[in-house]
């Protein structure tokens, strides 16, 4: 599983809220690619439909182990589903855990993150330690652990199990920014003038750090959608349900790489390698845009003179 | 001083956090040894000979069980971790996991601080040469390969160089089945081998995040002003690479590198099994499969002790490189 | 890679507490077992085919375990006395399950059952030694059962609590064996399932204090091959110079590497690196039989896997008669088999006796009187109608399985197609294997999907566990084999006149038990279990064949495996 390491050395808080951000994207290519690529995805999760005819794509109803064809597009199971049908409806499962699941964990990151840094002193500690803890605790033994445990794997366990496993890294980031920032004149001006604690933090501190903590949310995001497809894979998920890491148990279980089916494997791999990519990218993106010296150079051309041989 | 004491201490208090929760998770969830043993002995023996056999392996349920966690801390200690109850009823645990960590700190442990040290260098040699060939195509394929998943990419590598080529690379297994372990050539090349697939999976998946996240770090790190300062003094550009802005663009990823060996781990275990690499990843899963407690818990315990030594590691790397660390005792 | 767990993993022949029966009076191959029921057997020393061919080469085995090789070879231990039963240890005479019983004596020359059939003489057999040298003598086999007294974990087959062994005592060469009530249901445990170990090694201190828990890593036994050496990767095993079937075994060496999981190990078959496989391989055909002429594969069924429905009251809906014949009737076996089992395991049918293994207690007609001899749609909707349930107002039921069991879970895709068409929406629910467990033996479930992990000589063993009321306890409490609590004190009668019946009566018995199976449908068998088999003949001959089922042919059936390496030879060798 690689870890989606976050740059925070470049990550100036930026007293502007968002502006010169759109400019920013439409003007990186990175961005551009993976932002498209998430809305296809987007697209295809809302409205599975419109991309293919099949409308119960776990049921047993072609023949099976056809290779790919006009009719199915990447061939059939071996159990007689089509798989690209499998791939379409998949989506929605895996981005909803993605997004949902990076969503929760950044809010947590967030919350743990922020507070510390702001109150200092000993509920700093406290909390810092337990970030620490559960980031070094091995997630993936704990999250086997914990799914065997639980007895049955619904998408609630799973999606509980990536949260809780998954909030500590972004806090820690959150509490190194916060920390630089505490003493920042707008912040000391926003707290001689008596705001409360929970506004300043709020309103003033956090609308500073949205790029990280747009960051935090794509890392999380990722770490989820690999983790769970991870989990999905070796068999802990729900086989019944319809995702993409379902699909990959399945296709491994039935060996498909090794009995002529690959693309049964290749496929649903290749899609969260795309989604993946696809997050990877903007945050990427971002940190272009937030630290400038990391665009990328231009190459100048310059125009040489050219010399007579006289 | 107060630094080694501070992370020391740290080390410490992690540690009995995730033994004390590695010792009631099982405890608190459904399932219980002895049903798990009366599924395993298929269900053949009646319940006093269950009772027997977890006794001799070990097994007093109905101790107090304050007792039993004090117990289990000395045991996990000790090294007495139990004897197996899963599908090796009755092996040692301790044995399983001696012949299985060899081959997961070779091959995982070997691949990912290869990973980082020639990411990190790539990174460097990326960022000096800033604007060239190397860094305009760095940085979007190494974006796309950090994304990957760690087991897609060992199929595809298994589907190219293993299915494709009817086993020109191994796929599975540490070494042939037919060899008996020595120190010879040809098993060394044997093991060698099978080693490669599995490590070009960590090595593929793994090393752009190194890079990327080093060469960000060096970019920053060489627009600071001592580094323009340096130039200005005249030092040569190999020394200013290495020594002013290397040495400290490194910091930020050697930490980051600590706190990421929680996802190694993760990808350790899918690799091993999609290799069938018989490591403590693989038999983790295992042990999962087979409801085996002893060794369930005695693996988990070595993860985090192997996740915190690493970290205590790389943060007496840190003090080392950063003297500012070692001034204010803190971070 | 993902091993596919499949319930033959979990196939091995043997019993579980309940009593059981042989009939073993069946006709014999090499031995023959007569009617009368003083039961003797009459046999000559060595009545074992004589060695015919010559001694040389190598057989490799492709049987996935999932886990390394922990070398230990301890033939009390479930976990790895399939390796060491058969090939090191030997059992008193060999029950073939696959011939209507047939028997080969092995360290037994002869028996004879006492009036009643409450004891039972065996005749050692002279000239045999362990293969560390030492004589072998009747001592030996009344150890071996008496250490089963002193230790309970060892004694695998309850035969001193639930068989009801009294005394086991040796004079000179012959060993009698004592029980409180008629035991023919057991002879196929305590004669074909128990290893004899050697009482000079079992009685040293180091093993007498845990025998149960004793890793033994050099096992010293009767039989056709010693371990040497074992590594976690493999197990090799060489031919027993002191085995006392002179010549034999013609297999010198045997190579039994510890896959881990069924892609490696299906490879090597396919290959030709492994000669005797029993794996379940997906789509075998293309994956295996067509990679060479020599690769065949025949894998007889021996045991069920069916729905087990919830009958106790508490459950109102599958305690309903018709609800269950629907279901019985709506399925399409021969799908599921298709499908969910890549044809690899016959269907089975409502009877519960499986077939062709056990022919002889098949009633076709009655099957087709019943109704259940092919799919019928209709009348499951009928059924359901009487009920009060229809495609358009469905019954909502939920069937437990285990997670991991891929071919399972692709059976019950089909199982769910059929059962949607009468208006039965069913909702499959993987458990872990521990939770599975517990909700099947407590009762906690609508319907559940298993299969027993036993067998016997005849349909009696199995459908005794499922259907006798002594083997399952109320909602909330553990059952042994009966889950799904089915009590009907007419089928009891007919197990417990079974064990001292004559074999014709027994025959009528079980069919009598399987019209029970067809009135009452209390449990609905769905495919038939196999001993998974693969074979390749290019240099290796003598392997069992549905023309010649000598031994269940799967490396992991004992001490089958034992008989299946004596009649293996090396056709380079000759």
């Amino acid at each position: 599983m690689t870890g989606l390491l976050v740059d925070t050395s470049g990550r100036a808080a930026t007293r502007r809220r968002g502006s010169g951000l759109t400019a920013a994207i439409r003007r990186s290519r990175k961005a551009q690619v993976g932002l498209v690529i998430l809305l296809v995805f987007c697209i295809v999760a809302v409205v599975p439909g419109l991309f293919t005819s099949v409308r119960h794509p776990n049921a047993l109803q072609f023949t099976p182990r056809l290779g790919p064809s006009g009719e199915h597009w990447l061939g059939t199971t071996s159990l007689g589903q089509d798989i690209w049908a499998q791939l379409v409806y998949g989506t929605r499962q895996s981005l909803v855990i993605a997004v949902v699941a990076g969503l929760f964990a950044t809010v947590l990151s967030v919350l743990v993150g922020v507070t510390a840094a702001y109150l200092g002193g000993l509920p700093d500690d406290v909390l810092s330690m337990i970030t620490s803890v559960f980031l070094v605790i091995p997630t993936f033994p704990l999250i086997i652990i914990f799914a065997t445990y639980a007895g049955k794997s619904t998408l609630i366990v799973v999606l509980i199990v990536l949260v809780v496993t998954g909030w500590s890294y972004g806090a820690n980031q959150m509490r190194a920014q916060m920390l630089s920032l505490r003493n920042r004149e707008f912040l000391e001006s926003a707290r001689v003038r008596g705001e409360r604690r929970t506004y300043i933090i709020f309103a003033e501190a956090l609308p500073t750090m949205t790029s990280l903590i747009v960051a935090i949310f794509l890392g999380a995001a990722l770490y989820s959608l690999l983790t769970a497809a991870g989990l999905q894979f070796i068999g802990l998920g729900d086989p019944d349900s319809s995702s993409w890491g379902t699909m990959l148990y399945w296709s491994e279980s039935q060996s498909a790489l090794q009995t002529g089916m690959p693309l049964w494997s290749i496929a649903p791999g290749l899609c969260v390698a795309l989604l993946g990519v696809s997050f990877a990218l903007i945050n990427y993106a971002f940190d272009e845009i937030s630290n400038p010296a990391l665009r990328p150079v231009r190459r100048r051309h310059v125009k040489r003179a050219r010399v007579r041989n006289t | 001083m107060r630094y080694v004491v501070r992370r020391l201490g740290f080390f410490a208090l992690t540690l009995w956090v995730a033994l004390t929760l590695n010792f009631f998770i099982p405890r608190f969830m459904p399932g219980n040894p002895l049903d798990a043993l009366r599924a395993r002995t298929h269900d053949r023996l009646s319940p006093a000979a269950l009772e027997q056999m977890l006794t001799s392996y070990g097994f007093k349920p109905h101790q107090n069980i304050f007792v039993q966690y004090l117990e289990y801390l000395r045991n996990m200690f000790t090294g007495h971790w139990g004897i197996s109850i899963g599908a090796t009823l009755g092996e040692p645990v301790s044995t399983i996991v001696w012949q299985a960590l060899p081959w997961t700190l070779g091959l995982v442990g070997v691949t990912t601080v290869l990973a980082f040290l020639l990411g990190s260098l790539i990174g460097v040699v990326a960022a000096w040469r800033r604007g060239g060939r190397l860094d305009s195509v760095l940085p979007p394929v190494f974006v796309v390969t950090s994304a990957l998943p760690y087991f897609w990419v060992g199929l595809m590598l298994i589907l190219v160089f293993s299915v494709w080529t009817h086993g020109w690379l191994p796929s599975d297994f540490n070494y042939d089945p037919d060899l008996l372990p020595e120190f010879s050539l040809g098993f060394i090349e044997n093991v060698l081998k099978h080693a490669v697939l599995p490590a070009a999976t960590i090595l593929i998946a793994s090393i752009g995040a190194w890079i990327l996240t080093m060469r960000n770090n060096m970019i920053t790190t060489l627009a600071e002003d001592y580094v323009r300062m340096g130039r200005a003094k005249g030092l040569s550009n190999s020394r200013i690479m290495t020594d002013y802005a290397a040495r400290n663009a490194m910091l930020p990823n050697l930490s980051g590198f600590a706190m990421s060996l929680g996802f190694v781990i993760t990808g350790s275990i899918l690799v091993e099994y999609v290799f069938n690499y018989p490591g403590l990843g693989y038999q983790l899963y295992n042990a999962v499969q087979n409801t085996d407690y002893p060794l369930m818990q005695a693996l988990f315990m070595l993860f985090t002790v192997a996740v915190l030594v690493a970290l205590l590691v790389c943060d007496f790397a840190i003090a080392w490189l950063d003297p500012r660390v070692r001034a204010t005792g803190s971070r | 890679m993902r091993r596919t767990k499949t319930i033959a993993a979990a196939v091995v022949s043997l019993s579980l507490l309940a009593a059981a029966c042989t009939s073993a009076t069946k006709k014999a191959t090499s031995s023959s077992a007569a009617n009368n029921p003083s039961g003797s057997v009459s046999t000559q020393p060595g009545s074992t085919a004589k060695a015919s061919h010559k001694q040389g080469g190598t057989v490799t085995i492709v049987n996935v375990q999932g886990q390394t090789w922990s070398c230990q070879f301890n033939p009390f231990n479930p976990a790895v006395y399939a390796e060491s039963l058969g090939f090191v240890y030997e059992p008193l005479v060999f029950v073939n399950l696959l011939n209507n019983a047939a028997e080969t004596p092995m360290l037994a020359s002869s028996y004879t059952w006492g009036p009643d059939k409450k004891s039972i003489t065996f005749t050692i057999r002279d000239g045999v030694k362990w293969s560390d040298g030492q004589p072998f003598s009747a001592d030996d086999v009344a150890f071996t059962f008496n250490l089963m007294k002193r230790v309970p974990a060892t004694d695998l087959y309850s035969l001193w609590t639930g068989a009801g062994l009294q005394t086991v005592t040796a004079t000179g060469n012959k060993v009698l064996l004592s029980f409180a009530k008629p035991a023919q249901p057991y002879f196929w445990y305590f004669a074909d399932q128990v290893g004899i170990v050697p009482q000079h090694i079992w009685t040293t201190a180091a093993v007498a204090a845990h025998p149960d828990t004793w890793a033994d890593a050099n096992p010293v036994g009767t039989g056709p091959f010693k371990v040497s050496p074992c590594g976690p990767n493999n197990i090799q095993y060489v031919a027993n110079p002191n085995y006392w079937q002179a010549g034999k075994p013609y297999i010198q060496k045997i190579v039994y590497p510890g896959y881990l999981d069924n892609g490696p190990g299906n490879r090597d078959l396919a290959s030709g690196k492994g000669q005797w496989g029993s794996q379940f391989i997906p789509n075998i055909k293309q994956f295996y039989l067509s990679k060479s002429p020599d690769n065949h594969t025949w894998s007889p069924p021996v045991t069920n896997v069916e729905i087990f429905p919830n009958l106790d009251p508490s459950h109102p809906q599958t305690s309903k008669l018709a609800v269950r014949q629907a279901i019985s009737m709506a399925i399409d076996r021969n799908k599921v088999s298709q499908i969910g089992e890549d044809g690899q395991q016959p269907p089975a049918n409502q009877t519960g006796i499986i077939l062709p293994t056990f022919n002889m207690y098949y009633d076709a007609s009655a099957v087709a009187a019943a109704g259940y001899d092919k799919p019928n749609v209709d009348k499951a909707k009928s059924l359901m109608a009487s009920a009060g349930y229809s495609p358009s107002n469905p019954l909502k039921l939920t069937i437990i399985t285990i997670t991991g069991y891929t071919d399972w879970d692709a059976s019950l895709a089909v199982i769910k197609q059929n059962l949607a068409s009468i208006g039965i929406d069913l909702t499959v629910q993987d458990l872990a294997q521990q939770t599975f467990n517990s909700r099947l033996y407590t009762g906690d479930f609508d319907l559940a999907y298993y299969g027993e992990p036993t067998s016997g000589p005849s349909p009696y063993y199995e459908l005794r566990q499922i259907l006798y009321s002594k083997n399952t306890a109320p909602i909330g409490k553990s059952a042994s084999t009966n889950y799904e609590r089915y009590i009907n004190p007419a089928v009891d009668a007919l197990f417990d006149q079974y064990p001292s019946a004559d074999s014709a009566t027994q025959v009528s018995l079980i069919k009598q038990i399987g019209q029970a199976m067809l009135n009452d449908v209390p449990i609905i068998p769905t495919t038939e279990s196999v001993d998974w088999f693969q074979y390749n003949t290019k240099d290796i001959a003598g392997w069992p064949t549905p023309a010649d089922p000598y031994a269940q042919p799967a490396a992991f059936n004992f001490p089958d495996a034992g008989q299946v390496l004596l009649h293996l030879y090396s056709k380079s060798a000759q």
